[in-house]
Parts: structure tokens; sequence; C-alpha cells
């Protein structure tokens, strides 16, 4: 087991540092942060200036060892467009993006589930195919255009909702919304899925010879063991709507960490775009490495196989 | 001692000098009139009713705290929108002069033109109280490192403080430009108080900054908001809206249904189909700023006998077979002005050239006399993608007439990168918005050796070599005159436009602040922004 979890620990950080040096190299291919901070026509000094004050005029092996020096003591640099530590913004958002990232998810949950339940005990039927409709239009229409429409009945037409910015409650509801719809339809794809192929089993055969009600054999027998898969998937998705939500956040100008990581892409902000990507992707790989861990401690199958 | 008591009168400016006289008044007449409620007691504050009610602007960028900050102005327009609040310059652009003396009183240049003293106007305070003196000045110039900081400081002597109110700027050599750089192409001139600065060092001046503006800085939310108070001191005169809220908005459409809804009372940048939804929507107004940046074509291959762009009536032929105000109206609902000029019209030394044509019939006469009577393959044309549907616009204008290129768009860093290495050829589509005068964008555009210059031409080096070293205004002004004709006379470039910038005014809002100084593309002076009542 100790060897297992070595092992995976050692892959983790594998990953990590080839996460670190992909991102770093991919910024720097997207062009000189100092053409969007100057304006066109400025002097050639005053962009040397600012190439050597971002240290971007250093060879690239050494702003990688010095961006992976300084990652390590717990300092990600200094943003090139806020001249702020990174650290600092980046945990300023933070709060705001796992507020929008825990209502979407409830809602994600509270429409995914149970619509994915109904489309499967009336599989063909009514609730099976307004569920597909569901899904489709969910996984299918861009966020950027979801949101748009959401303010333009929401907000323009209706005037309910506030068209963006964050502080009350109802400031959440329709970028929660526009990131949940993606995720809702996700997960009622797995229920639907997963409660299916739990109503094939034997067991709820049984459940429903031994005279059970339907509903106690849906909901009783069959809801709990096709939960465990959704659960799951729900976790790893959450780490997900934390760090990736740019679009959502951008629209309906959210202060969180995706809105952080476009203001980053937008400005070249390498200092930010490294860290909100390595970050992240730490945090799924942690996220990962515990899954791992704890699957091998509850199925030995597993890491007598590994 | 007799009280010095002032009623702002009037506001005859002129450059060099604050003209507006203060009327001094006995304490006895100040006490009974401040008694009725007529005056009020201190420098240069008219008696204005206090400060009331907030506006908000969606503004399509994210501040920056660096912005907070005079000493780290960018060579970008964005951070005046923040400054022209916060802080005040010795000598700024101000609704009709593009050189006002502001936390300066006056200043005057030395007859070598080896120095410029100001003097600092009386009474003028930060917003925690302390006097802004000399010093300041002479604190805030070294200090300063943003754009042309290290071309600024070269040319600089010294900086002398006879006195409290008097800063002297050595030059070791005459400069024409000083008042340029120092008045609006820099933030040097922006004034902050040195002994609050070094007090809580650069960092925490950031985090909460002392100015000298009619507006106190509140509170900064990242990516979030800028909250900002009216400072009652400000010697201008008293602003009229008690807040100030800046909040960030990205999204273009976002921000327009924000301003229908009247979650903020104006929004900048709302083009294309969103501007022409924005106009006809009852009680929001559509404002257009025309700011310092024009667009145009570059010949770059102009110096190369080989090339068709060799022969001037070619490049004169593109000129004429483009309709430009049919592409400004097209794409910015015509409110960018088709200037024909490379320099901004608000620029010192600008040059009026005569109005641009369009007559694709002449277009194709000349292209025939030039021997391209069926047209001709004119290769490839760049341009930052931003901007590919002017270039689309062009392109078809180009193609009728008999001119055959292929768009080539760039992205934005490519573009200006690969542009200024000389790396693009054929014909570039180029813009800058870069501060100055008409002769630091010629020195960039047109001259040998300029950052953007593909080629020269002998005559226009020798005129700018000149009016570099002359001291007499009007020679400086006729030999930069003589170098935007001959660059319009040989058709070196063919502008399109200057560019508007289109915002959006919601019904609440008196003043918007848009548009009263010209080139600047916000808000601005703040103390003159209002609310209806």
């Amino acid at each position: 087991m100790k060897q297992y979890i070595i092992r995976r620990t050692g892959y983790s950080l594998l990953s990590l540092f080839l996460l670190s040096l992909t991102i770093f190299l991919f910024v720097r291919v997207t062009g000189d942060p100092t053409s969007l901070l100057l304006e066109p026509g400025a002097s050639l000094e005053d962009i040397a200036n600012l190439r050597r004050q971002f240290g971007l005029d250093q060879p690239l092996w050494l702003q990688y060892w010095l961006f992976v020096k300084s990652f390590l003591t717990g300092d990600l640099g200094l943003s090139f467009y806020y001249r702020t530590p990174v650290l600092d913004l980046y945990f300023e958002r933070l709060p705001n993006s796992l507020l929008l990232a825990a209502v979407a998810m409830i809602l994600s949950l509270v429409i995914g589930i149970p619509s994915g339940v109904l489309a499967a005990v009336h599989v063909g039927g009514f609730w099976d195919n307004a569920g597909k409709i569901f899904t489709l239009l969910g996984l299918s229409l861009p966020s950027f255009f979801i949101g748009l429409v959401l303010i333009l009945i929401f907000t323009v037409y209706l005037g309910w909702l506030p068209s963006s910015g964050a502080g009350t409650a109802w400031h959440v509801v329709m970028p929660a919304f526009t990131l949940g719809w993606y995720f809702a339809a996700a997960h009622m794809r797995l229920t639907r899925s997963s409660m299916l192929e739990v109503l094939g089993s034997e067991y709820v055969k049984l459940a429903r010879l031994k005279g059970l009600p339907e509903a106690m054999v849906v909901g009783k027998h069959a809801f709990k063991n096709a939960l465990i898969p959704v659960i799951t998937l729900a976790g790893i998705n959450l780490v997900v709507m934390i760090n990736v939500a740019v679009v959502v956040e951008t629209v309906f100008a959210w202060p969180g960490i995706g809105r952080l990581l476009y203001e980053g892409i937008t400005f070249r902000d390498f200092p930010i775009v490294q860290a909100v990507v390595v970050l992240g992707g730490s945090m799924i790989i942690l996220v990962n490495l515990l899954v791992d861990i704890l699957y091998a401690f509850i199925d030995p199958r597993i890491r007598l196989e590994s | 001692m007799r009280t010095k008591t002032v009623i702002r009168l009037d506001s005859n400016e002129s450059a060099g000098t604050d003209n507006r006289k203060p009327s001094k008044i006995t304490r006895r007449t100040a006490m009974a009139l401040s008694t009725l409620g007529i005056v009020e007691l201190g420098r240069g504050t008219a008696m204005a009713a206090s400060p009331d009610g907030q506006l908000t602007w969606a503004v399509h960028v994210s501040l920056a705290p660096t912005w907070f900050d005079p000493a780290e102005t960018p060579g970008i327009i964005t951070p005046f929108m923040i400054m022209y609040a916060m802080h005040d310059a010795m000598v700024k652009p101000m609704p009709g002069n593009a050189a006002e003396p502001c936390l300066a009183e006056s200043w005057k240049a030395a007859p070598d033109k080896l120095s410029y003293e100001f003097t600092v106007r009386a009474g003028v305070k930060f917003h925690n109280g302390d006097p802004v003196t000399a010093e300041d000045v002479k604190f805030s110039f070294e200090r300063y490192r943003g754009t042309s900081a290290a071309m600024l400081k070269a040319r600089m002597k010294a900086v002398e403080t006879p006195d409290a109110r008097t800063v002297r700027f050595v030059l070791k050599e005459p400069w024409p430009d000083f008042l340029t750089f120092y008045s609006s192409a820099t933030g040097a001139g922006w004034i902050v108080p040195k002994k609050y600065v070094e007090k809580v060092g650069d960092e925490q001046f950031k985090k909460a900054p002392v100015g000298a503006g009619p507006y106190r800085f509140v509170s900064f939310t990242p990516g979030v908001e800028l909250v900002m108070e009216a400072f009652d001191g400000y010697w201008r005169k008293m602003p009229t809206v008690k807040r100030l809220v800046f909040r960030t908005v990205p999204e273009e459409g976002t921000r327009l249904a924000a301003l229908k809804r009247g979650e903020v009372d104006m929004a900048y940048s709302i083009r294309g189909e969103l501007a022409e939804d924005l106009r006809k929507t009852p009680g929001l107004t559509l404002k257009s700023v025309v700011i310092q940046a024009p667009f145009w074509l570059y010949f770059a291959d102009q110096w190369d006998p080989k090339s068709p762009w060799h022969d001037q009536r070619v490049r004169e032929a593109a000129r004429l077979a483009i309709d430009y105000k049919a592409v400004s109206e097209a794409l910015t609902l015509g409110y960018s002005p088709v200037t024909n000029s490379i320099i901004p019209d608000n620029f010192a030394f600008y040059w009026k050239p005569p109005a641009a044509v369009y007559n694709p019939a002449k277009a194709k006469e000349l292209l025939a006399a030039a021997g391209h009577g069926r047209g001709f393959e004119a290769g490839d044309y760049y341009c930052d993608t931003s901007y590919a549907n002017v270039a689309e616009a062009v392109i078809n204008y180009l193609q009728v007439a008999g001119i055959r290129l292929r768009l080539r768009p760039l992205e934005r860093a490519a573009f200006f990168s690969s542009y200024s290495q000389k790396k693009l050829k054929n014909v570039i589509q180029g813009a800058s918005g870069a501060f100055g005068n008409a002769a630091t964008r010629l020195e960039a555009f047109a001259v040998k050796g300029g950052a953007y210059t593909y080629g020269n031409y002998p005559d226009i080096d020798d005129l700018f070599a000149k009016q570099a070293s002359e001291l007499d205004e009007k020679k400086r002004t006729e030999l930069l005159h003589r170098i935007q004709q001959i660059i319009h006379e040989r058709s070196v470039y063919a502008p399109i436009w200057q560019l508007a910038f289109l915002n959006g005014v919601g019904k609440r809002v008196g003043e918007s602040g848009l548009g009263l100084i010209k080139g600047h593309a916000y808000s601005a002076p703040y103390e003159d922004v209002t609310i209806k009542k």
C-alpha cells in the first residue's frame, strides 16, 4: 500500500511538472505582453524597459527556473497588469468562485438527478424525451449564448434580475443557472444510465418479485446504488466549476477565478495565467490522487494489480 | 491682516498662465456674505451645493491599481480615466485647452529654452490635507518611472526648488517638446504627496492612494469596482456628484443591458449593432468621442523600384478608390471622422490636409496611366485582427478599382511586433493612439530610423532634423507642417479615419463629461460631470 501511494504521488508530481512546463511555454507562444500594455507606436526604449521589468529579457530556462522556484516558496509572482501579488488576487477571487460553483452544483444536482431518475424510470416516455432535449441543449448551447439570452429576458425585458456583478443573492441566480445547466445535463445523463443499469440488476428484480412497491424499489434499492458514480463525477465537476467558469464569469462580470484567468489571457499576464492553471491543475491532481488512494483502500484488487 | 477670500469669477485661461484673478474682499464683507450663504471661505472654491448622488460607469476594462499611481503611468490612454478623478497635474489637457495650468498657476520658459519655471498654485491641498508644494512636484518627477521616464530624465540636468511654490526644470539642451511630455504624454507632471508616499511606501500608496484631484479614493476591489467620493477642497470647483463608481463589465452586451436597466449610468465602448440598438433606445444617448487614434494604410514597398507601390500614381489611386465615409458609416455609425491624416487633429503642430476624395473613376485612370489598366495583384494586406472588419471594407473598395489584395489578419501582438520589426510587406493597415505631438508621431512613423518606418525620404529627414533643434515655435510649426504636406502629396500613407469611441449615457446623467476634452476617450473633467435635477 505504501509503495502504491508513493508511486501515485510520484505520478501526480510528474503531472504537475508537465502541466507547469506546458503552460509556461504556451503562454509565451501567444506573444509579447508589452504590445498590449503599451500603445502601438510606443518607443522601443519603453518596450525594452517593460520587458526588463517583467524579466522577459532573461533566457527561457532561467524564467522557468525562477517561476518554479518562487512557486515552491508560495510566491506566484507579480501580475504584469495589476502589479499586485498573484496570490492575493487569487484568494480575493476564490470565495466568489466557490460560491458560484456551490450554487451551480446544487442546481445541477437538484435538476440533473431527479430528471435522470425520471428518464430512467420512464424510458422512451415523455420524461425521457424531455430529458433528452434538456440534455442536448445543456451540452450543446454555448454558455455565452445562454447567459446573454437570460440577461435579455430577465434583465432587459422583465427587469427582475441584475445583469452583472456580485453582492446579493439575486446576482448569483443567472450565472449559477448558466454554469449549472451544462453540468445538470451531464449529471442527468449519468444518473439515467446508472439507474438503467441498476434497475436491470438481479437484486432489483428480486425486490420487485418480493412485491415491494415500485417507489421503494426505485427510491431505496436502485437510487442509492446508482448515485455513487454521480457523486464521484460531481466532486470532480465541482473542482472544474471553480476553475474554468471563464465565459460565465465574463458575461456576468462575476469576480471569480475564471474571470481572473480571462483577464490574464486578455492582457498576456503570464504570472496570472500560470498561477490559475497550475493551482487549478493542482486541485484536480490532488482530488484524483485522493480518489485513487481511497479506491485502493476500499478495493484491495486495485493496489495489488498496480 | 486682511483675509483673502476668493470667488471664482471667470475662466479665461491662456497657455502658461491662469488668468483667473481672485477678487479680494474684506473680512467683514466675507463674513457677511458667508452668513448669508453666498460665499465659502477658501481659495478657489465657489459656493456650490454639496455634492450629492452617485454615478456609475460600466467600464470595458479591468482597472489596475498601478493606474492609481501616476509614477507608473504606462503608454496607454486608459489610466487617465482614473487619474483625472484621483489626481491632478501641474499642466494637463482640459476643455478648450490642451495645456491648461492646473496645480501650476503659471509657467514660463527661459528665452534659451534651457529651463522651465512653474509656480505652484497657492492654497491647493491633497486629500489628506497636506499642501501641494514645489517639493512634491520635484519628488513626483524624480519618482516617475512610467512611459518615456528614461528619456525625460536623460534630458534633465536638474530640478530646482528655490522656494515652496517654485519649481525649475533645467534641461541639458533645448528640447521644444518638454511641455508636451510633461503635460500630456507622460504621468511625470501628475503630483503625489511626498510625505505620504515616503511614509506608506509605494505598495501601500497603490492600496490607499492620496492625490490632489476632485475625487478621493474610497475602495477598490480588483476586477470588480472602484469607488471614489467628492473632495470638497478641490481647487477648481466643488464636484456636484458625491460618489463615482467604476464597475468592470467586460462583456459589451452586458454593459448595454446594465445601462438599459439603469444599473449603471454610463457604459463605455458599445459598438456595431449594439450601438445602433443603443441609439434607438428611448432615454439613452449614444455619445461618441473621437480619440487620438488615426488609422491608415501604409505602402511598405514604396521604396522598392520593382514594386507597383513604388509608383506614386498607384498609391494615389488606392487613396481615391476608398469611400472612407461609407466605411465609417458602416462600422462606427459615421462617428469616426475622415481626417485624411496620420496625425490626430488635436495634436500640436497638426497640419489640416485637404479633405479626402472618393473618386473610383479617377483611381482607374491613374492605374491605367501607371500601366495597370486591368488592375494588378497587389500582394498582402496586413492588419490587427481586432480591426479586420475595417480591412475587409477597404479591400473590397480597392478590388473594385483593380487593386487585388489578400487579407492577412494577425493577432494584435504579433501584428505590432512584426510591424515594428519591419517584417511586413505590400500594404499594412496601421494605427496609433500614442501620446505626444505631430513631431513624436512623425518620428515613429515617417522619419528614418522610426520604430515603424520602412523607408525614408531624405527631404523629410532633413526637415525633421531642423525642427528638432528649432526653438522658434512658428518656424518649427512651418517645418512640421511641410513634412505632413509632403507625406500627403506623395501618398506615403492612405489615412482611413480617426477612430471614434462609442459610449452609452443613461437618462439620469446631466453632463457626461464625454468629449469635453478633445481626444480624451473618457468622461473628464469629473468635477464638471452632473446628474440631472
